[in-house]
């Protein structure tokens, strides 16, 4: 009789895990924010925003601004193009396959980066790399996800990698946002919008950096703000995320426009500027594919 | 003849166009005066991509006392691609260069006594300024490139294993990347998508060129030319004799159409290829003939090439999951194999050749690179080449024993050639400088190391500087040119 108590107590408790446990989120839904939802839940939309998992697909071009601490500038232009598949798809395996191809200047046009990120968050993304220089394919270690991103003052992990499973998360209170104030064009942003302050610690330990403060839009769910502090706890970074919206068959998309984030040990900087946005464009997912980097002629 | 003038002038002219159009393009973002000028005389095209490069590479002989100059190559080079539809492209790549030193450089090499291949050092002969020219055409399932073209197999880097298809120009031995020293033949590419991720594709090559060595008394003349140069100085030198080299190219006939055919498909995170490919054996110098003649004749040393079949495969994985994975986490493995039928290989004794004998080889290469303290790639891969001679190599009579001959030393050659190569890379200051060392170790301590430095200063100029350090027997890879240790410095501009 005991032994029935208590598999039954076991049950009954693991059921209450199931039902805390913030609900997946479906692809190819909008998603925003209402009242009384878990911080789980919000940290899962800004992930949804974040790669745009509410769209079928996703292209852009982009310009990558390198900016040091004398204001000296370079500059690389990109196409990015995402298909987003998962359960709703024919692929449920993957989460979405993403290419990027730098386009100017010409040192590095014709660099691609092919990434497939899996549904299954413990299965590591696969990447490979059209090497103009070398003129093939090469599978590259996705493993290194506090590199620098193309060598901005983002990591890899900041752009592509990161996802909910990889943090912990803190609810610090609910306020109006201070104001990011840009230092490449001088304007300040989103100045008293409403939002969550959220502490994000990576599971990994040790790691770069030992937490994040940031500040997620209560009306669309978006992360607008991150300050990143390192293993010692000291602020080294500031990052800014504006956003778009745009009317897509109906439906409020909420795109990334521009990423700012300043290292506030050496003064350097970097911009990505996202233009010609465009969604739902039919891309097939045979596209994401060794062949499509093939093609490429520089 | 008049066919192929009207075509090539075509292109050259089409091309041109092209470029004018695009500089118009290419000035857009500047919105200089010069900009505004072609724009106004110019029917202006977006569909028109430009990209070009003026690079100068200069290296000195370090033996020499760093005033002697190996190389002043002063290259310019152009891309242009037009987009005629969403499906239809035309691309061209033009490669022209001066290489100065053997104008200005009088001491070391004025004694390369051919002037047609002298000529060919200095710069581009016939229409090698055209390094590429290819429509492309691209629809869901099937990619079609049709034209002057390269096209690399495998997963090696710095060794040829299955990156079979196209000859090499080795005027440099191998210190430059393969991209820059391939040459480009003409065939039509079709990659077709028989599966997600699965792919075939068919190569049809009509073309051939050989190898191209660098000719007697230049830097990197490799030791088989050398001495085959000196045999041909003696054999000039016999009154009333004189010497005829012909290499015999394969006719334009269908069946010496070279074909290549690989099948390309993801499982599991693992990539592999099967790879089969009906070639010419690019290195003609295992089929020389030599014709002895009646006096007062000519001796006719007849090269030619034979067809190989190359049957290979290779793969490439990175290790997150599995049981792999538990020990080689994050590592990239790769690997490929070649079995080549058909070829053969001279024996005799150092310097010396006797004879040819067919012979089968077995090549392959594995690889494991991982990065290390966030961005410290380590590059690592073991290479073993085995040959085997179908017939036996028949007996020597008083003379040292008979062995194969390594083709590009003539020296004996191992049945079994073991050899690694590391490299090591990182960068610093976002991305703008970037060291790497790369080293070669043959197991017959035979050996290079060439460390190396770039540096972008901006957006067009970038910089590069470092050494290539030979060492190991005259008889060996890079111990023929051990005495050709070099200080190298390139600098860039690009647009």
């Amino acid at each position: 009789m005991k032994k029935w108590l208590i598999c039954l107590a076991v049950l009954f408790l693991a059921g209450i895990c199931l039902t805390v446990q913030a609900k997946e989120l479906e692809f190819h839904q909008v998603y925003k924010i209402k009242r009384g939802m878990s911080l789980d839940e919000i940290m899962k939309i800004t992930e949804h925003v974040q790669y745009t998992l509410f769209a079928f697909d996703y292209q852009s071009t982009g310009n990558v601004l390198f900016i040091d601490k004398s204001g000296g500038t370079r500059t690389r232009k990109f196409l990015r193009q995402r298909i987003v598949l998962g359960s709703n798809s024919l692929s449920p395996e993957y989460k979405y396959k993403d290419l990027v191809i730098f386009t100017q200047p010409t040192s590095v046009k014709g660099l691609g980066i092919l990434t497939w990120t899996y549904s299954d968050p413990g299965r590591g993304q696969d990447q490979w790399l059209w090497l103009p220089s070398l003129k093939k394919v090469r599978k590259i270690s996705a493993a290194q996800v506090d590199d620098s991103f193309m060598g901005s003052d983002f990591t890899v992990e900041e752009i592509t990698a990161r996802t909910f499973d990889d943090e912990t998360f803190r609810l610090l209170g609910e306020e109006k946002f201070k104001g990011y104030p840009s230092e490449i064009d001088n304007k300040t942003y989103y100045k008293g919008r409403d939002c969550y302050k959220i502490e994000c610690r990576p599971k990994r330990d040790p790691w770069y950096y030992s937490k994040r403060i940031t500040w997620v839009d209560k009306e669309f769910g978006s992360t607008i703000c991150d300050e990143v502090y390192d293993p010692k706890g000291r602020l080294y970074k500031t990052i800014l995320k504006r956003y778009k919206l745009m009317k897509v068959d109906g439906k409020d998309y909420y795109p990334q426009i521009f990423l700012e984030v300043k290292d506030l040990r050496t003064g350097h900087k970097t911009g990505i500027v996202m233009e010609d946005i465009k969604f739902d464009q039919g891309l097939k997912e045979a596209y994401f594919s060794e062949r499509t980097l093939r093609r490429s002629k520089w | 003849m008049k066919k192929v003038r009207f075509l090539l002038a075509l292109v050259v002219a089409f091309s041109l166009w092209g470029i004018a159009i695009s500089n118009a393009f290419a000035f857009e973002e500047d919105k200089s005066i010069v900009y505004k000028f072609w724009k106004k005389i110019l029917p202006f095209d977006e569909r028109l991509e430009l990209g070009g490069f003026v690079k100068n590479e200069t290296s000195v002989h370090l033996a020499g006392g760093l005033d002697e100059f190996m190389k002043m190559n002063n290259i310019i080079g152009l891309k242009t691609n037009y987009k005629i539809t969403d499906w239809l492209e035309f691309f061209t790549y033009y490669r022209w260069f001066w290489d100065a030193v053997y104008t200005i450089e009088d001491r070391r090499y004025q004694n390369i006594s051919f002037e047609d291949v002298n000529r060919k050092l200095r710069m581009p002969e016939k229409t090698q300024w055209l390094r590429e020219c290819y429509f492309d055409i691209y629809t869901d399932r099937l990619d079609i490139r049709a034209g002057k073209q390269q096209v690399v197999w495998g997963t090696a880097d710095g060794v040829r294993i299955l990156d079979m298809v196209n000859p090499l120009d080795y005027r440099e031995w191998t210190l430059k990347e393969y991209v820059e020293t391939r040459i480009p033949l003409w065939m039509i590419n079709i990659e077709g998508e028989l599966l997600m991720d699965g792919h075939l594709q068919l190569l049809l090559i009509p073309d051939y060129q050989p190898n191209y060595y660098a000719p007697a008394g230049a830097p990197f003349t490799l030791r088989t030319v050398d001495i085959g140069a000196q045999a041909i100085d003696r054999l000039n030198q016999i009154p009333m004799f004189t010497v005829q080299t012909i290499d015999e190219k394969p006719g334009k006939q269908f069946k010496n159409t070279k074909i290549g055919l690989r099948w390309q498909n993801v499982i599991g995170g693992w990539d592999y290829t099967l790879n089969y490919l009906h070639t010419y054996d690019f290195a003609s110098s295992a089929y020389t003939l030599m014709t002895l003649p009646a006096p007062g004749g000519q001796f006719t040393l007849r090269r030619r090439s034979e067809q190989i079949d190359v049957f290979g495969s290779s793969f490439s994985k990175t290790l997150t999951e599995g049981f792999l994975a538990e020990i080689l986490k994050g590592w990239t493995l790769r690997g490929e194999f070649a079995y080549i039928r058909g070829g053969a290989m001279n024996y005799g004794y150092d310097e010396s050749i006797i004879g040819t004998v067919d012979v089968d080889q077995y090549n392959y290469c594995l690889g494991f690179d991982r990065n290390f303290w966030t961005n410290w790639l380590f590059s690592y891969q073991f290479i073993q080449f085995i040959a085997h001679n179908k017939e036996d190599i028949p007996l020597a009579a008083n003379q040292p024993r008979y062995t194969l001959l390594f083709g590009p030393t003539r020296g004996p050659l191992d049945k079994l050639t073991t050899m690694m190569t590391l490299k090591i890379a990182t960068d610093f200051m976002h991305d703008r400088l970037k060291p790497e060392i790369l080293l070669i170790y043959g197991f017959d301590n035979d050996w290079r190391i060439s460390p190396k430095v770039n540096f972008e200063i901006n957006d067009r100029w970038a910089v590069a500087g470092g050494l290539h350090v030979f060492g190991g027997d005259e008889q060996g890879l890079n111990g023929q040119f051990d005495k050709n240790d070099q200080l190298f410095v390139e600098t860039t501009y690009s647009w």
